[in-house]
């Protein structure tokens, strides 16, 4: 009795889902591009929002930047629910550790005094700033068209309230425990001269009818707070006798770059559209001639109360460095259109 | 003396991860002929396959080592005629 082994091979009737067919062939495709290719419901919708007649449910039209093929932009990160969870859940993790290291210490009680100060006024109200800023991103989880622009909102979205607990934590972690230094960081949020240009400027991108022009607005901050705050000022901590703020602001600098990644290749996208390139350029163009300065005179505010308590920081000197850095950047990602 | 292009080739365990690594190798490789198996993807081309660091990186976006081609593949026909930071070559040398 003899066997004979043989291997056979079972073609799958389909490699991929039909979404993916109809764009790309017949072909094993990325997880990422399954879940994300045509999702969002395009025709056969019953109805028209009562409180717009003019527009449909999901509609391009919902702001004046716009894609000829909404998913001829696809986040380079390629998340979608599982890698984005996991991804953040591992970033959150290693956040903890931190600041359970820096509890156990009690490294954050101990900070010089003008060091609780610039975080008690300058860092720690900037919760309420993530707040607004994911009030701005769920507008575009809404209204963005094309399931691959939506869902990067949407991870923004959470991103946002992500980080407004860290610094939630690293408050109550100051106040050993107790809220209350978060109470004072709100009133100074509420009260304070110089946080109220920034928080007219989330609380004015959080109304904006065009979704994509709140983004672009909380993005010109952005790079502007980020990079002098938890980057320059984050070098400044490490030989200035505050390591536990150098600890903890990493974590936020990180996201930042991560959330570039998306939105520098969607900036990038809109500019280069072949159909809307040039509209899209104009607009984009309005768009930062109207906020950038805005955003500018906010982020100089902090800045300057920042260099009022630790006159060795420079934040005012490395805020005009930053602005040189985003104004290059946003010529290259829009190929000069601003 | 003409010399006819021996074929090269790289198997590639098919996953999601190797997904756009096959991807990147494909768009740098215009000549490449790619078949699938079950659980494996062979790749061959005459002459030579290049994979570089900055077009498989673009393709799965996140940073990428070469050294981690070493958990995609499976085997392959050919010399590593170059395999630095930024570039895999596989061709015959002899």
């Amino acid at each position: 009795m003899q066997y004979e082994l043989r291997y056979q091979v079972l073609e799958p009737k389909r490699q991929t889902y039909q979404n993916v067919i109809d764009r790309f062939g017949d072909q094993p495709a990325s997880r990422y591009l399954e879940a994300t290719l045509d999702v969002e419901p395009r025709e056969n919708f019953h109805y028209r929002p009562t409180w717009d007649d003019s527009r449909e449910l999901y509609d391009a039209d919902y702001s004046v930047l716009k894609l000829a093929d909404p998913y001829s932009y696809t986040d380079p990160r390629q998340f979608y629910y599982t890698p984005y969870v996991t991804n953040r859940a591992a970033l959150h993790d290693e956040f903890n550790k931190q600041l359970n290291y820096l509890e156990e210490r009690e490294l954050l009680a101990k900070l010089p005094a003008a060091w609780r100060t610039v975080l008690s006024s300058v860092v720690l109200p900037l919760r309420h700033y993530e707040s607004g800023a994911q009030m701005v991103s769920v507008g575009g989880a809404r209204f963005a068209y094309g399931t691959s622009l939506e869902q990067c909102c949407t991870f923004a979205a959470f991103d946002r309230i992500g980080n407004a607990q860290m610094l939630s934590r690293v408050g109550i972690a100051i106040g050993e425990g107790t809220g209350e230094l978060l109470q004072v960081a709100k009133r100074e949020w509420l009260d304070s001269e110089h946080l109220q240009p920034l928080r007219r400027f989330v609380e004015e991108a959080m109304v904006m009818a065009d979704w994509a022009e709140g983004l672009v607005a909380v993005d010109l901050v952005d790079s502007l707070v980020y990079p002098v705050l938890y980057r320059e000022l984050d070098e400044v901590a490490l030989t200035g006798g505050a390591g536990a703020y150098s600890l903890f602001t990493q974590y936020l600098h990180t996201w930042f770059k991560d959330q570039r990644k998306w939105l520098d290749a969607l900036i990038t996208a809109w500019a280069r559209d072949e159909r809307h390139g040039e509209a899209n350029r104009e607009h984009l163009a309005r768009i930062v001639a109207t906020w950038n300065p805005l955003a500018h005179e906010a982020a100089t505010e902090l800045a300057r109360v920042v260099d009022r308590q630790l006159p060795d920081a420079g934040a005012v000197a490395a805020l005009a460095r930053t602005t040189t850095a985003a104004e290059q950047r946003w010529a290259k990602i829009t190929g000069d259109a601003a | 003396m003409s010399e006819t292009l021996r074929q090269v080739g790289i198997d590639i365990q098919e996953s999601e991860e190797n997904r756009g690594l096959i991807a990147a190798i494909r768009s740098d490789n215009p000549e490449l002929t790619v078949r699938h198996l079950p659980g494996l993807v062979k790749i061959q081309a005459a002459g030579q396959i290049v994979i570089n660091r900055e077009t498989v990186e673009r393709e799965i976006g996140r940073e990428w080592e070469t050294g981690e081609f070493q958990l995609a593949i499976v085997s392959f026909a050919g010399s590593l005629s170059e395999w630095d930071d930024d570039r895999i070559i596989v061709k015959w040398e002899h």
